[in-house]
């Protein structure tokens, strides 16, 4: 199990991280850039020295600020670490690179390579491979190692869709039943709840909360982890801003208590689908967003519903805690 | 018109880099041309005429083992910036660069000769750095290692200190990734500084004169030749110096460039 509660000082705010992960469990980090994801990661790794705190490891202590002081060497910790820019090393072969782990062994690194769907270019070198292909040996690399932890930053992030959605389902295979942890760094709420059990959300280095994937969307703590996870609607009536999500604003025939009247005031195409620009009239102010099947006329006044949008205190704008029922 | 322009600027560059080729290569086809199979075989058939160049071959090896063994850890801090105050280890490099090689060896006696301090440790050792074949390597790594650490250097700037990190977090210690990623991939421009290097230590004169002018090697002895005898009895040893000298740094130029290509 990971436990990990530390601070990395940097130069525009510290990163403080209060995480556990349990043992084969996966975890999203999500954030903007410059929240902090990859410091976060790094100092698991060993990459970044901590000012606070300490991380262990399966019972093991790897960092620690407090006296005396520990900081276990980045080969040493068991944890391994897959970035964007896959680090194959150009002077050995595919099936070299993936063999290259101090406890790797050359029969399972030949078997995740067949497996990995690398069968055919194990002995290529890396400066012929695509960037799909190369992400895959770094991945089959990272398997090798036999990690405790594997912490991923945003590695599929400069490949097309459909591919880093393929890579992300193959390192969840081949990551269930292992026993390793892995922690995926990511902007993107879609690979996030795609690849994780648990997503935690991280902004301007702390983290704003740790939620189930679908409970972070449905229930988002402030106005800062609603906007991460798409809400994109923002209504206010005297001290209070509701969130609206556009996939969670419903068209309504008739009007009703906790209804919104507003009228189109745009139209943009999203997909098969069209995403109404609306300005909300009555109680509720202000402008939100909600995808519709089929074309409006610009100026039409309709009704929508709305349940469960969270409800924040605009008192406390700077965080806009979630308001008590 | 801009079309004839650029034909006219690309032939006067090449034309001009010609004119640099040739004269280059002006005073080894010289040497070639005044040498006749006959003049190399009487000069080199005399006894002990070898004796240089088993002398020279020999001090340039340990010359190099030294700055191998020396410069490689010194280059790799220096291009990692791992060293405290940098340009002054940079400054340090190279000033024996900047020096010209007689006044190394006016420097050289100060600095190790029998009268000083070091040179009376050394003396401890049954070692004297003046005219003998100790002092011999001592010129020689004098005029040589700026070329090698220099080489080096820029040969370690190419590795990617990304690609040590993977190797770090994939279980590998400081050492084991010097070995596994480091050497692997700066090898082909080590190669080119270890050739170049070689070819200096075997060429070295002008330390050499001043602290070790005995025991002879190639270059004292075509030096020696020249004054006593003329030219021509010098010109045989010249070519065996530049057969030695120059087959290394010539393969280490094609080997290399076929390992970038395979980088």
């Amino acid at each position: 199990m990971l436990v990990a509660d530390f601070e990395v000082a940097r130069r525009e705010f510290s990163v403080r991280v209060n995480v556990q992960v349990r043992p084969g469990e996966r975890v999203a980090l999500l954030g903007r850039s410059g929240a902090g994801k990859t410091t976060t990661v790094e100092a698991l790794a060993g990459l970044q020295r901590l000012s606070r705190g300490e991380i262990r490891l399966g019972g093991r202590l790897l960092s620690s600020a407090w006296y005396p002081t520990a900081d276990v060497p980045p080969g040493r910790r068991r944890v391994g670490l897959l970035r964007q820019d896959t680090g194959l090393f150009p002077h050995l072969t595919v099936l070299q690179n993936i063999g290259y782990a101090r406890e790797a062994d050359p029969a399972a690194a030949r078997a995740t390579a067949e497996r990995l769907g690398l069968g055919a270019l194990v002995g290529a070198r890396p400066r012929g491979l695509s960037g799909g292909e190369a992400q895959r040996v770094s991945l089959a690399r990272a398997l090798q190692a036999k990690v405790g932890l594997l912490c991923l930053d945003e590695p599929f992030t400069s490949l097309d869709r459909p591919l880093s959605v393929e890579l992300l389902e193959l390192l969840r295979r081949e990551l269930d039943g292992s026993g390793t942890s892995a922690i995926l760094v990511t902007h993107q709420l879609e690979e996030a709840q795609a690849f994780a059990q648990r997503l935690a959300v991280l902004h301007r280095g702390e983290i704003l909360q740790v939620a189930d994937a679908r409970d972070l969307v449905l229930r988002p703590a402030s106005r800062e982890v609603a906007e991460l996870v798409g809400y994109r609607g923002w209504l206010s009536s005297g001290p209070q801003t509701m969130g609206l999500h556009p996939d969670r604003v419903y068209p309504v025939a008739a009007a009703d208590d906790w209804e919104i009247s507003a009228r189109v005031v745009g139209l943009v195409p999203q997909g098969a689908r069209i995403e109404l620009e609306l300005e909300a009239e009555g109680r509720w102010r202000g402008r939100f967003r909600c995808r519709s099947d089929r074309s409006v006329p610009i100026g039409e006044l309709m009704w929508f519903a709305c349940p469960g949008a969270p409800i924040f205190r605009t008192a406390e704008q700077h965080r806009g805690a979630l308001s008590d029922p | 018109m801009r079309g004839a322009g650029v034909r006219v600027s690309t032939g006067a560059a090449l034309f001009g880099a010609l004119i640099v080729w040739v004269a280059l290569l002006g005073p080894l086809i010289s040497l070639l041309a005044h040498l006749t199979p006959a003049s190399v075989w009487n000069a080199l058939s005399q006894p002990g005429a070898l004796q240089p160049l088993v002398t020279s071959v020999t001090a340039s090896l340990v010359a190099l083992a030294v700055i191998l063994l020396l410069g490689t850890p010194l280059a790799y801090l220096m291009a990692r910036g791992r060293l405290p105050f940098p340009r002054i280890w940079e400054a340090g490099v190279i000033l024996p660069l900047l020096t010209p090689p007689l006044v190394i060896g006016l420097l050289l006696i100060f600095m190790v000769g029998p009268a000083t301090p070091i040179g009376a440790a050394l003396s401890h050792l049954n070692l004297t750095a003046s005219d003998t074949f100790f002092a011999l390597i001592v010129a020689e790594i004098y005029e040589s290692v700026p070329f090698y650490v220099l080489g080096a250097m820029a040969a370690f700037a190419t590795v990617d200190p990304a690609l040590e990190q993977a190797a770090a977090l994939l279980g590998d210690g400081r050492w084991r990734t010097w070995r596994r990623v480091t050497i692997p991939m700066a090898a082909p421009g080590l190669a080119n500084a270890l050739a170049v290097t070689w070819a200096r230590a075997m060429g070295a004169f002008g330390a050499v004169l001043i602290i070790a002018y005995h025991p002879f090697g190639l270059p004292m002895q075509i030096w020696v030749t020249l004054q006593e005898t003329g030219l021509a009895s010098a010109l045989p040893y010249a070519l065996v110096l530049l057969v030695v000298a120059l087959p290394l740094p010539v393969a280490a130029y094609i080997w290399s460039a076929r390992a970038r290509r395979r980088l």
